[in-house]
């Protein structure tokens, strides 16, 4: 990406559901993974909403979706792939550089 | 596919950043722990297990309020146990919506502890018969303030958490001051700086995570 191309914006993020998903899995610390319910409890989607974001998300490698035992309950597990981190903090960079274009010429 | 509002993008750069911000917050507000649930369970400890023990051994041999002997130190051990398992209990209620190496981490500090104040306790009790009742009681306490402070300035360390290592170092000093001023002044010292400055520090914690967390939600 050069410094005059006004930069693309990742689909798979710029969707409104998604980007408040993967911003609130990039608080976590890397390879930390957050419970279902709770990360649905913070964002206040329903579980099918959810599910059909995360999916989407998983399908581009961005999170990670792991269904476990807790006891004799099942528990799922979500957290953002390194590729995912990556892919935020370049959206993040792309709408500063929107906010601000370069305005004199190196 | 028929777009859902869901799948629209954001109006523009500077309400994405809105948007990514506000969500960041409210996220950390939900996994951050009230930082009341660690300082206060210590607090009312240190303030009401070392406000009984100067009562009973005040300066110079004085009793205030004539305890039986024994009460004093068996009062504070107990507030000790009891808040360090408030803490490590309310430490793994957050813990479990959260899996990782931070869960790790937070298994082997609560054993750090159990161990630590295994080993402590069993060095200690064999100086009990050596040592007269006030040499000995004063003794337990300062070595108990003095572990306990260097778990929560580890804790600091291992957490990056900079409040918390400074509480700290705080009573950690303020225990040394008490050490210095001698039997009776000791208790005192501790329940009123020491006690008393783990539940101020933990009030003004809460306070500006609220502060921040409004901040972030509006």
């Amino acid at each position: 990406m050069s410094q005059t191309e006004v930069p693309d914006l990742d689909p798979v993020i710029h969707a409104q559901a998604r980007l408040r998903v993967v911003s609130a899995l990039s608080t976590l610390r890397e390879s930390d993974s957050i419970t279902f319910p709770r990360l649905q409890e913070i964002l206040k989607m329903t579980a099918g909403n959810l599910s059909v974001h995360l999916r989407k998300l998983e399908d581009a490698g961005y999170v990670e979706v792991t269904k476990t035992h807790r006891g004799r309950t099942p528990a799922t597990l979500v957290r953002l792939t390194r590729r995912g981190r990556l892919a935020f903090e370049d959206y993040t960079a792309a709408l500063r550089a929107l906010l601000s274009p370069p305005s004199e010429e190196p | 596919m028929v777009p859902t509002e869901d799948e629209l993008p954001p109006i523009d750069p500077a309400e994405s950043l809105r948007l990514i911000e506000r969500e960041r917050a409210e996220t950390e507000l939900n996994i951050t722990p009230d930082p009341r649930g660690f300082t206060w369970p210590w607090g009312f400890a240190w303030v009401l297990g070392f406000g009984v023990y100067f009562l009973r051994y005040g300066p110079g041999d004085r009793v205030f309020v004539d305890l039986p002997a024994w009460l004093p130190l068996t009062l504070l051990l107990g507030l000790f146990l009891a808040a360090g398992a408030f803490t490590g209990w309310f430490g793994a209620r957050i813990s479990r919506a959260i899996k990782g190496p931070s869960n790790r981490q937070g298994a082997m500090y609560g054993i750090a502890w159990s161990v630590a104040y295994a080993g402590m306790s069993a060095v200690l009790s064999t100086t009990n018969n050596l040592l007269p009742d006030a040499n000995a009681t004063m003794l337990w306490a300062g070595v108990m303030v003095a572990l306990t402070g260097a778990m929560h300035m580890a804790g600091g360390a291992i957490w990056n958490d900079r409040n918390l290592f400074f509480l700290v170092v705080w009573t950690s000093v303020v225990n040394i001051a008490g050490v210095f001023a001698g039997f009776g002044w000791h208790s005192l010292i501790l329940a009123v700086l020491g006690g008393g400055g783990m539940l101020f520090v933990g009030t003004l914690q809460w306070l500006r995570l609220r502060r921040r967390a409004g901040r972030g939600l509006r």
